[in-house]
């Protein structure tokens, strides 16, 4: 056995069944890969029984509760023994829906170190795993040097790195896929940013694809450069001519993203505000999109998936002709240099660049708009910022101070890998007060601040980055039969908590069977139904929408209890935040809004509603035994 | 489109006299898939389609093999190439896969589809060399022939091919023969491209509206003959002819087939040009 301590040994007997006892579901491979990179071991673990597999489907759940048994308390982001838990689950892979294409990895979050890491792809990667014959990957160790995981339809083997280390994301793709000879191999690695511990560091996938929240800082850490993945298996399925009904009718409720909507401002366009010049202004003014309108884009859509969501551009104006981008679903690297006041093709160009290096884009935005503006009203100076002029707009400029943060050069590229709010605290002065961050880490980068269910989101979310939820002014159409409220007033609190929180159960419930929540559409009818239809398809269970919101609220619950193990309290959520992101709007069809006016109420209602203590942020113990998380009872709320 | 399309053969004509089992699915209306090339994005959705309706093997997405009846050409990621090609059996109207088996395991069907019966192919390989578009592959393990079937057994219940439901940007579509002709000459006048298939080996069941020449495409230029000259090796012929490809029973069907049905050896060894 590989595991090291007495505890993992035993939490391992208990998750990892040497026999099956129990019926494995349609959907899964059956198998997990430890691997052991320090020395240098990896061994097939056999999935959890079914009833454990029935709680928690798969995803950030199934990974959350092994991470849980093999953590320990007291460990730090980049301790060698920390383990990685990636986890697909059932619905990935089949090729008979949309959005089957999740990989979710947990992890202790290196850019708070106190609240579960969660970072998620889609793309084509999470299938090859599977088509290796693996249903997620547990990842502990260190290396001794750069190393790279090889999975080849079931046989493993730990690579020499060393060509690739240093290299961006997509020559490094490119590299190994021609290392391995086999042109259908699927490579997920981390750019110089992970190398070097920016604590955002992304894993990047399938060129188009990102896993935000430092699991690349954690793989760095790590030594490990890449997993490649490729192989002839796929899943087994309970009814396929079920699941082939099924997933047309999830196909029909898509909506379907245009290629006339990539050359807008992105997903602020929806309600007409941006972040430009590090959250002081909001206006679309018409020059953000200048250049768009000639560039030649391609959607590239995920594995079976026809919503369309990534896409590649080839620049046809500006100082980047030429350049190619490979863009995901969301817009907000846009927002990213909108914030540093850049604009046109010149955010695409850098766009590109930021994902090569494997920087998240959040992470940057607000570390950097906070450089600009402390240079700005002269708190920064060129003795920290090896002598270059912080001047907005300024695209060469920015594209130095990404590579400076990749690489951690000089004073400030250091803070700007350590984050936004370690730059505030070494700046010091006021500039604690113009910075932007939740717990350490950084809201996705859009301008949420005139939206009360995604501002809650991003509020009690881990530490930022790609949290889940939102709400809706009317409940989704698929749970009226038991939702009799809406529609909310956007400009008021009250309702917005129940809202924020079933769409974050529904939200979570997705990843967790292994589909993207970007091809979920519960705004139509069927939207919800046709999922658990196609997950009872794949697995031969009988889920109901009841169950779906449940196993999401037991994937809510873990991740909290994770954060209540190392510290993490609720009143966090409305502390631990950078006040910038809680001033009122500065101008604008939103001017003078602030959720702030509503805080802490709405956040202690939030919890109050999810079965937890307002104040503690612990679960009670009737939530938990509702949950059947009772072996977690020791972290329910005792005050 | 610069030249005038051939008239397809009448369904009464194709259940004449064949060199090769002829069959009905459904209602015995011929139809056509339609691949657009001006609208395809190289997705590869309609590649996996294909491998998740018929169980095939993942992976190999890149090479036409026994686990992959479709490619999408040029063999690239997903997404990267400027302009794109589909690459499987055009199902054509005068099969000459169907018309060299010496086990008359193929059957053309009135709807269109070409389709191999594994019951029943002895592995020869002779077809595998008579496809003008080599998109035939025999499966090592099972050593029978194998290739896209035009999803004969969806098109039985009255439903289109997988790959065409697949297709998340409608760059392929289904209809009858008739219908699927007019699309593709409209779509050519509208894109300034040209149509594929309709005059290639006598007419075929898949139509292509191509973007620029055909090697961009990925495809061969195919003269618009029926059964067009093959260049089935030798060593494979003789090989079928004494050795014991498909057992002592295969042998059998195959020398009871040449007696009871000599004018169809023409096709195999006495191959003329066809009109």
């Amino acid at each position: 056995m590989a595991f090291e301590t007495v505890g993992q040994q035993e939490a391992s007997r208990r998750l990892f069944p040497a026999m099956r006892r129990t019926r494995l579901p349609g959907g899964y491979m059956g198998k997990l890969l430890y691997v052991d990179l320090s020395a240098g071991r990896t061994q097939d673990l056999n999935l959890p029984e079914e009833p454990v597999l029935r709680r928690y489907w798969g995803g950030q759940a199934l990974g959350e509760y092994i991470l849980l048994h093999l953590l320990r308390q007291d460990a730090q982001p980049f301790d060698a023994d920390v383990p990685i838990v990636m986890m697909t689950g059932p619905v990935t892979g089949t090729g008979l829906t949309p959005g089957g294409t999740k990989m979710t990895s947990v992890f202790l979050s290196p850019a708070t170190k106190y609240t579960l890491g969660r970072a998620a792809t889609s793309g084509f990667w999470a299938v090859a795993l599977k088509a290796a014959g693996y249903d997620g990957i547990i990842l502990t160790g260190q290396a001794e040097r750069p190393t790279y995981l090889y999975l080849d339809d079931g046989r493993v083997t730990l690579r020499d790195a060393s060509r690739v280390w240093g290299k961006g994301t997509r020559e490094t793709e490119d590299l190994l896929r021609a290392e391995v000879r086999r042109q259908d191999a699927r490579v997920a690695c981390i750019g110089p940013a992970g190398e070097n511990l920016v604590h955002a560091g992304m894993l990047a996938n399938d060129y188009n694809h990102f896993a935000s929240h430092g699991v690349g800082a954690v793989m760095g850490s790590k030594k490990l450069k890449a997993i490649v993945a490729r192989g002839t298996a796929r899943p087994p399925i309970h009814n396929k001519p079920a699941l082939i009904q099924a997933g047309e009718r999830w196909r029909n409720t898509l909506q379907v993203f245009s290629v006339d909507g990539r050359r807008s401002v992105g997903h602020g366009a929806a309600w007409g505000a941006i972040t430009k010049h590090n959250w002081r202004t909001t206006t679309i003014d018409g020059p953000e999109t200048s250049g768009f309108e000639d560039n030649r884009i391609t959607p590239r859509p995920c594995f079976q998936c026809g919503r369309l969501c990534p896409w590649d551009v080839e620049l046809k104006s500006g100082d980047h002709v030429g350049h190619i981008g490979h863009f995901d679903a969301g817009s907000e690297w846009l927002d990213t240099f909108f914030n540093l006041d850049i604009n046109g093709n010149d955010v695409l160009y850098l766009a590109e660049r930021i994902n090569d290096l494997g920087i998240e884009c959040s992470h940057f935005a607000d570390g950097a708009g906070l450089a600009f503006e402390a240079w700005e009203k002269g708190l920064l100076g060129p003795d920290r910022t090896d002598g270059l002029e912080l001047k907005w707009g300024d695209t060469a400029t920015v594209d130095r101070l990404l590579e400076m943060c990749a690489r951690r050069e000089g004073w400030l590229g250091n803070l700007l890998a350590d984050g936004p709010k370690e730059l505030a605290e070494a700046l010091g002065g006021d500039a604690p007060q113009w910075v932007v961050h939740t717990k350490s880490g950084t809201p996705a980068q859009h301008e949420w601040r005139p939206m009360l269910g995604n501002m809650l989101r991003e509020l009690v979310a881990s530490g930022g980055m790609k949290p889940q939820g939102g709400g809706s002014t009317n409940p989704a159409p698929d749970l009226r039969y038991r939702e009799k409220w809406g529609p909310l007033d956007p400009m008021k609190s009250e309702g917005w908590a129940w809202s924020h929180l079933l769409s974050e159960q529904y939200r979570q419930a997705s990843g967790l069977m292994g589909a993207c929540w970007f091809a979920m559409n519960q705004n139509r009818p069927d939207g919800i139904k046709c999922m658990v239809d196609s997950l009872n398809a794949t697995t031969g269970w009988d889920v109901t929408l009841d169950e779906l919101l449940e196993t999401g609220h037991r994937s809510m619950l873990l991740q909290s209890i994770f954060g209540t193990q190392r510290g993490w309290r609720a009143s966090d959520d409305w502390t631990n935040v950078g006040p910038r992101f809680l001033e009122p709007i500065p101008d604008g069809k939103y001017k003078g809004f602030t959720i702030a006016q509503f805080l802490p109420d709405l956040i202690q209602e939030y919890y109050r509603l999810s079965g937890r203590d307002e104040n503690s942020g612990r679960p009670l113990k009737a939530t938990l035994e509702h949950l059947g998380l009772e072996e977690f009872m020791e972290w329910s709320d005792s005050e | 489109m610069t030249e005038a399309p051939i008239r397809l053969v009448p369904r009464a004509e194709i259940r004449s006299r064949r060199p090769y089992p002829t069959g009905r699915l459904f209602d015995g209306k011929a139809r056509a898939i339609l691949f657009d090339s001006s609208k395809c994005i190289g997705c590869r959705q309609c590649v996996e389609a294909c491998k998740d309706w018929n169980d095939l093997p993942r992976g190999d997405q890149y090479r036409i093999g026994s686990s992959t009846w479709l490619t999408m050409e040029p063999p690239v990621l997903e997404g990267t190439a400027s302009v794109w090609g589909r690459n499987s059996c055009m199902h054509c109207e005068f099969p000459a896969c169907a018309a060299v088996c010496p086990v008359e395991a193929i059957t053309k069907y009135a709807e269109g589809p070409v389709v191999i019966d594994p019951e029943v192919c002895i592995g020869c390989e002779y077809c595998v060399y008579a496809c003008p578009w080599r998109v035939i592959s025999k499966n090592e393990v099972t050593g029978k022939s194998t290739k896209c079937t035009g999803c004969a057994d969806r098109q039985s219940a009255g439903l289109q091919p997988f790959c065409v439901q697949a297709c998340p940007v409608d760059a392929l579509s289904f209809g009858l023969v008739e219908e699927m002709e007019a699309q593709a000459n409209e779509r050519a006048g509208v894109t300034g491209g040209t149509v594929y298939g309709q005059r290639e080996a006598g007419g075929t069941h898949v139509f292509h509206v191509l973007m620029r020449a055909l090697a961009d495409h990925g495809l061969p230029r195919v003269p618009a003959l029926r059964y067009p000259r093959h260049h089935i090796p030798m060593s494979v012929k003789i090989g079928g002819v004494v050795g014991m490809t498909g057992g002592w029973q295969g042998k059998v069907r195959s020398v009871t087939n040449a007696l009871f049905k000599p004018w169809r050896l023409k096709y195999r060894y006495w191959q003329t040009p066809g009109r």
